[in-house]
């Protein structure tokens, strides 16, 4: 599903973000990337979504190499790798349930699929209840489930979580980590981004570990080892 | 696909709407800019027909002997008129002179009481010529300084060709502060529209970023901010035309006072050229400026 061959990323000043990382993750695991801040899981992250393109090496995503991207390929990228984040990106003046019908307005879908896709979606993430609530009016395991549903719209391949219990207490963390392995479970492959230790060590999943920009571990049944 | 363009109108005007006094302050600065271009028409008609009705008058006098008889004029008369630059030459007779003369002084006593004492008619019968071209002004002029006739008296050659490139020369000036003016407002507009987008895209930077992050083409994104620059021009344009018709009526009846005896209707100038003025003047300013957004957008979009 995701293929890293030999990639390596320099930045002008020399500074070396990734160094010959190569990888293999199959189609509807859950991996963790983890590593400490500067390992290189952002610029990891960015390569994965299009943002940044490596300076050596290959990325292939479900056989499509997307090494050198082109600006009007990233947008067909990003449906098929759904991405959140720790501030969840959402928008402020939108209710929830907007904020989901959003991501599917700006990419030309029917007002009836919109009005039908999501209120399941937030079914899904359990938001039901709170749909038309506004961001500032939820906790912050809510925005992110609304964020999780929003990324669910296109129905992704991949989900890729960045940090996503970043901001978030331990309840709510394991609330958002339980639904990620509840979206696993439907066949989307997970990646997840985090330097939470007790998250993945609980998790008892692949662990992929960046230390410098090197890939330093590929454990099956991982634990956070730096 | 008509899904998506109706969306994308819909965000083009919710930048307006959400950027009402950036939006009320582009719109003003099309309108000075649309409103210059304008005016330099306007000068630019009223000029012309200024210089056109000045050339209509454009004349030389040969004076002729009192004597000279008719065969005679009619001969000399045939001799300059088979002349390639000359357009059309009349004869007056001594008595039409006097009765022109009596006419244009007619409020002037001391003239008329002049001529009440002479008990004869002191002028002389003339030939009035008017050249084909009056560029061609200076080479009539010594055309019929090389006629050596004994009919002719004296020539009056006033010399217009002075007054009409003094005319050329301010109409040019004109023109060129004209298009110095329309020049930088064109140039400040741009410099608007640009910074309105990027404004527009400052206040929008959330939503942007989250419609990259969702997968919308950059198409998508892009659009509304050109349905926007292109709506800014709609509607100056429209402010533009009213408003300058507005202007055009009050200018009317100067115009008549200063064109007297001729027909110059400067509305009519600009509605027999509607849409080559502000149909033109719409599409090129709508292309400048939704050419500015575009690069401000392509600029700035990235967030």
């Amino acid at each position: 599903m995701i293929k890293f061959k030999a990639v390596s990323k320099l930045y002008n000043d020399n500074v070396v973000a990734l160094d010959n990382v190569s990888f293999y993750i199959k189609s509807g695991e859950f991996v963790s990337l983890v590593g400490q801040s500067g390992a290189g899981k952002t610029t990891l992250v960015k390569m994965l979504i299009g943002e940044e393109n490596p300076s050596e090496g290959r990325i292939e995503v479900g056989g499509w190499d997307i090494t050198r991207l082109r600006g009007s390929e990233v947008p067909h990228l990003r449906r098929q790798i759904a991405t959140i984040f720790q501030d969840y990106k959402l928008l402020p003046k939108k209710t929830l349930l907007e904020n989901v019908e959003f991501a599917l307005q700006v990419c030309g879908k029917s007002m009836k699929k919109i009005k039908l896709v999501a209120p399941q979606v937030m079914r899904i993430v359990g938001l039901e209840s709170k749909m038309h609530r506004y961001p500032h009016e939820v906790s912050g395991g809510e925005r992110q489930r609304t964020a999780i549903a929003r990324s669910l719209v296109y129905q992704p391949k991949i989900l890729l979580a960045d940090e996503p219990t970043g901001n978030l207490d331990s309840i709510n963390a394991k609330e958002i980590v339980d639904l990620l392995l509840k979206i696993n479970s439907f066949g989307t492959t997970v990646v997840l981004v985090t330097h939470n230790r007790d998250v993945v060590n609980k998790l008892r999943k692949r662990v992929l570990t960046l230390h410098e920009g090197r890939l330093v571990s590929d454990q099956a049944v991982g634990k956070y080892i730096i | 696909m008509w899904l998506s363009a109706g969306r994308i109108l819909k965000f083009g005007f919710q930048d307006i709407a959400r950027n009402v006094w950036l939006s009320l302050v582009t719109v003003m600065i099309l309108v000075l800019t649309l409103f210059s271009v304008n005016l330099l028409l306007a000068v630019q008609a009223i000029s012309g027909a200024a210089v056109d009705t000045i050339k209509n008058k454009i004349d030389v006098s040969l004076y002729l002997s009192p004597e000279a008889s008719a065969d005679k004029i009619a001969v000399l008369k045939a001799r300059i008129s088979a002349m390639p630059i000359v357009n059309s030459v009349d004869f007056v007779s001594q008595e039409e002179a006097l009765k022109r003369f009596q006419k244009f002084n007619v409020k002037d006593s001391t003239i008329n009481q002049a001529l009440s004492t002479l008990n004869s008619n002191p002028l002389t019968p003339s030939l009035v010529i008017k050249p084909s071209e009056t560029g061609r002004f200076d080479e009539l002029l010594m055309a019929l300084n090389k006629i050596d006739d004994p009919l002719i008296q004296a020539r009056d050659f006033d010399n217009y060709k002075t007054i009409l490139d003094k005319i050329d020369a301010i109409t040019k000036k004109v023109s060129e502060a004209g298009f110095f003016v329309s020049g930088l407002f064109m140039l400040i507009t741009l410099l608007v529209i640009f910074n309105t987008a990027k404004v527009a895209i400052y206040t929008h930077r959330n939503e942007i970023g989250i419609m990259r992050l969702v997968g919308a083409s950059n198409w998508f994104i892009k659009a509304p901010f050109l349905i926007s620059s292109f709506l800014y021009t709609l509607f100056s344009s429209v402010f533009v035309t009213i408003v300058f018709y507005l202007f055009l009526n009050l200018l009317q009846p100067y115009l008549e006072a200063f064109f007297v005896g001729y027909t110059f209707n400067i509305m009519a100038y600009f509605t027999a050229n509607f849409w080559a003025i502000f149909g033109l003047q719409f599409l090129v300013a709508a292309l400048v400026n939704m050419l500015a957004s575009w690069l401000a957008v392509s600029k700035y979009s990235n967030v």
